[in-house]
């Protein structure tokens, strides 16, 4: 019995052995041999749509900084792990949470400390959101309702122009559900930002005169969207989503996108990165930061994630300059009031929408 | 003396008599103990009021209807494919089979959309729609699962009952059906967990309320609301259930006549390929639809169809930061596949030795994974292994393992109807002239076992391939597996991220018949033939 037992816990270590040292091969070769006594390794911890080009990341490590970059989920579920971790993190530094989960994992204790001397550079709208020197902004967005214009063009018909309109054009749009996309739950804080109390009244609108709702973005963009092929010509996506149509386009020809987006209809989207508190390497923590604010990171950001740079320096793309507004109006609620508020304002939604 | 099958008690060699100890072991150190980290980290005294609250008792409850008519639409569909498969030999058999498998292994967000654009202008999403697309991904289960019992029939007592002048379907209802009864029922089962914590479905067809499963839940709670406490007790009631569901079955076993290796026969008679042949051609037909769509998309571009974007993907053009290389990811996700299917065979084939020796508990904790979400089981193990003292994830090791969780279960449904009621007389006739132990089991289930594993190995290297939930949780984010990378550039604009999507899932598609096609060739070989 004895000597079975010691046969299949030997096995179970075995092929445990086998696939530890077969799958990390890799792992272990990325790591430049000769500079080991210099080199120093920074976990990040960030969501799924985390992008930047490979050549940054490589010059990262000519600072010296081996950047391991793990994600776990969506952003919202990343934040999760970090707050079940806090204090003994999985991780060194945090990027991807958004304005309306930062309140609660600062609240948690996420975050430790830290205050990038490149925040200077940030434009000024940006430079006090840090949560008191918790967390540094990296990038921001815009949720608005985008507009297929061709569509609407062929129909001889005009698209709407402010939210307050929008209710009698319910049955040309689609709206992602609150509960499970986060371009959807932006778009409702936009009518709560809008409208204040009587924001339930202005769904029940959108309802009685036929919006779809989706569940995510992805369905809501690519088979609802007329732009895909789908019925509705007016979608909740991104700001930048006309200028990706252009630079994304499988016809090289295609300079000048069909959609726009509805700026009296957005809301805001910011992006903050933080050191972990408990974190095992603060030091490369806090240059990662750093970095990420450098020019460099910030030019890249556009391309790479669809987002707008927070450096007042940075220089945009020709097609983020030419086919995406700046939004001068961008609603933005107080993160505080959203955490507290988020658990009611979901359940209301999902009264009014019968969802 | 007719000892009762498959139970050999003490004459059982040693390594039969204690097989439970590996996956016991496996499934303390890779599921208990991160669960068990998760719940002390997240449960507080609002955990046990969120769980009296009526709330998601209800969504539990809707939940169950919707599962229970999945199944009902999963078994009517899969039964008859899964007799035809496994009774005749026919060419393009293997194809047939492998090409069941695809709906199972393709992304679920693919899957999804692939469906809404083919009947979203008929149906509105909804309960009816979320049972169609559950059907259509689950009949693999039962094709696999009730097919590998139905392929060991003894046909000859079929045969002797029609020529006794039973019509087929009396045959199939007082004999066949009775003898698939345990096999029916563990497929039942999975397609019933899988109906209930079914996610990508549900958010893409569903209506938000007629179709809500627990999973959206825990989503909501652990990715907006950040209320631990109510995700803990959402994962508790989905977890209580689907353990429920799962002990039921294993109190009804079915009826059992020998099992044996049956050859497959030739397709004979007019009425008989008729019948044959039109299964075959309509579940081809089933399968292929949705899909002919996305292949279609990835030839096509604005100025018709090219193969601008397939080359876009071989040539490895880094058009997407941060998106990893589409080869390198091919290449990653099938040795995961491997690897996934050596692990959940070899834990899995010794948990289903384990239950023929008595130890049904095995089963029990082996199925224990199909109720957890893939966030729970994800935030669990990072918890447990991704943080001094035990730090495993840049090794790359914890996706495997988190595969090997989820496939398990599949290879035990498949394993243990087989195996539960093989026969046992072979064993004690080869004891009785002299054979060790551990010789005569071998020379009883060793043929059989290897068919077994083998289905339930593929299986297995199928849940790997498109797998998402805990890749996109585990993975290192500068290397992501195919459906990792399907679901990053679904979540993008622009036409050229879609056709891109359309090409990967295309690959997926022929990776899966590959690897099937695969499968089924070690399987024939190691056919051995029995008298």
């Amino acid at each position: 019995m004895a000597r079975t037992f010691l046969t299949t816990t030997v096995i179970t270590i075995g092929i445990g052995s086998v696939l530890l040292t077969g799958c990390s091969s890799d792992a272990a070769s990325e790591a430049p041999q000769q500079s080991s006594d210099q080199a120093s390794v920074v976990r990040l911890l960030t969501h799924e749509s985390f992008a930047l080009s490979e050549t940054l990341i490589q010059s990262l490590e000519d600072q010296g900084i081996i950047l391991e970059i793990q994600t776990a989920g969506d952003a919202g579920t990343m934040t999760s792990s970090a707050v079940l971790a806090a204090g003994a993190p999985t991780a060194d530094l945090i990027f991807g949470v958004d304005n309306t989960l930062v309140s609660r994992a600062a609240g948690e204790g996420v975050f430790a400390e830290y205050t990038s001397p490149e925040l200077d550079q940030v434009l000024p709208a940006f430079q006090d959101q840090t949560s008191g020197g918790l967390v540094t902004p990296i990038d921001f967005g815009d949720v608005c309702i985008n507009v297929d214009n061709a569509w609407f063009a062929e129909q001889d018909e005009q698209p709407p122009i402010s939210l307050e309109t929008l209710p009698q054009f319910a049955e040309r749009l689609v709206v992602e559900d609150p509960a499970t996309s986060s371009p959807g739950l932006a778009f409702v804080l936009a009518t709560i930002a809008r409208f204040g109390d009587s924001w339930t009244d202005y769904w029940a609108q959108l309802r009685d005169n036929g919006v779809s709702v989706a569940g995510s973005w992805t369905d809501a963009y690519y088979t609802q969207f007329t732009l895909s092929g789908g019925d509705r010509p007016l979608v909740v996506s991104y700001a930048t989503s006309p200028a990706a149509e252009v630079l994304f386009a499988e016809d090289a020809t295609v300079t000048e996108p069909s959609t726009s987006s509805m700026t009296d209809s957005c809301y805001r989207q910011i992006e903050f990165a933080g050191v972990l508190a408990g974190a095992s390497n603060p030091t490369g923590a806090q240059q990662v930061i750093d970095w990420l604010l450098s020019p460099d990171v910030q030019a890249d950001i556009p391309l790479s994630m669809f987002v707008y740079p927070v450096r007042s320096d940075a220089t945009l793309p020709q097609a983020f300059a030419d086919f995406t507004p700046v939004v001068e109006s961008s609603a933005l609620l107080e993160s505080e009031q959203v955490a507290q508020q988020l658990p009611e304002i979901l359940r209301s939604w999902s009264e009014v929408m019968g969802r | 003396m007719t000892p009762e099958r498959g139970a050999l008690g003490n004459h059982a060699p040693a390594f039969v008599r204690h097989a439970w100890m590996a996956p016991l072991a496996f499934f303390t150190i890779f599921l208990i103990y991160p669960l068990f980290v998760l719940v002390r980290t997240a449960i507080s005294a609002d955990t046990l009021n969120a769980l009296v609250n009526s709330g998601p008792w209800s969504i539990a409850l809707l939940s169950i209807g919707q599962s229970l008519a999945s199944v009902g639409l999963s078994l009517v569909i899969g039964i008859p494919i899964a007799g035809v498969l496994a009774r005749y030999q026919f060419k393009g058999r293997a194809l047939v089979l492998a090409l069941m498998t695809v709906p199972f292994v393709l992304p679920t967000v693919v899957v999804a959309l692939a469906f809404k654009s083919i009947l979203g202008e008929l149906l509105a999403p909804g309960l009816i729609l979320v049972i169609l697309a559950h059907a259509y991904i689950n009949v693999a289960v039962v094709v696999r699962i009730v097919g590998a019992q139905w392929s060991a029939l003894d046909p000859r007592h079929i045969n002797v009952a029609q020529t006794l002048g039973a019509n087929p379907f009396r045959v199939f209802r007082t004999l066949t059906l009775p003898n698939l009864k345990s096999s029916i029922l563990s497929s039942a089962c999975i397609v019933f967990v899988f109906s209930f914590t079914s996610l990508g479905v549900v958010v893409i067809l569903g209506d938000g309320s007629s179709t809500r499963t627990l999973e959206q839940s825990i989503l909501r709670q652990t990715s907006v609301l950040l209320d631990f406490p109510g995700a803990l007790a959402s994962a508790l009631i989905q977890l209580i259930i689907v353990t429920g569901a799962l002990f039921l079955a294993a109190r009804m076993r079915g009826a059992t006549i020998t099992l044996t290796h049956s050859e497959r026969t030739k397709v004979q008679g007019a009425r008989r390929s008729a019948w044959v042949y039109s299964i075959v051609t309509l579940s081809a037909l089933i399968v292929l639809t949705p899909l002919a769509g996305l292949v279609i998309g990835s030839f096509t571009s604005t100025q018709g169809m090219d193969l601008s974007a397939w080359i876009g993907v071989i040539d490895a053009q880094d058009r997407f930061a941060g998106l990893g290389s589409p080869r390198a990811a091919v290449a990653l996700t099938i040795s995961l596949a491997l690897v996934t299917a050596l692990i959940a065979s070899a834990i899995g084939g010794l948990a289903a030795i384990a239950v023929m020796g008595r130890r049904t508990f095995i089963a029990a904790i082996a199925l224990i994974p199909l109720g957890l979400s893939a966030a729970t089981i994800g935030l669990g193990t990072l918890l447990a292994f991704g943080r001094p003292p035990i730090d495993l994830r840049s090794s790359g090791f914890l996706i495997p393992i988190a595969h090997a969780l989820v496939a398990i279960p599949l290879v035990v449904a498949v394993a243990s109807p087989a195996l539960r009621t093989a026969d046992s007389r072979r064993f004690f006739v080869a004891s009785s002239l002299g054979a060790s132990p551990a010789h005569a089991w071998w020379t009883a289930y060793g043929s059989l076992l290897r068919t077994v594993m083998i289905a339930a190995g593929g299986l297995a290297g199928a849940v790997s391939l498109g797998e998402f939930g805990a890749a996109s949780f585990l993975a290192r984010a500068d290397s992501p597996t195919v459906p990792v990378q399907i679901a990053k550039l679904l979540a993008r604009p622009g036409d050229q991220a879609y056709t891109t999507a359309a090409v990967l899932s295309t690959i997926l598609v022929v990776m899966t018949l590959s690897l099937m096609l695969l499968i089924d060739r070690f399987s024939a070989q190691g056919r051995i033939k029995l008298s």
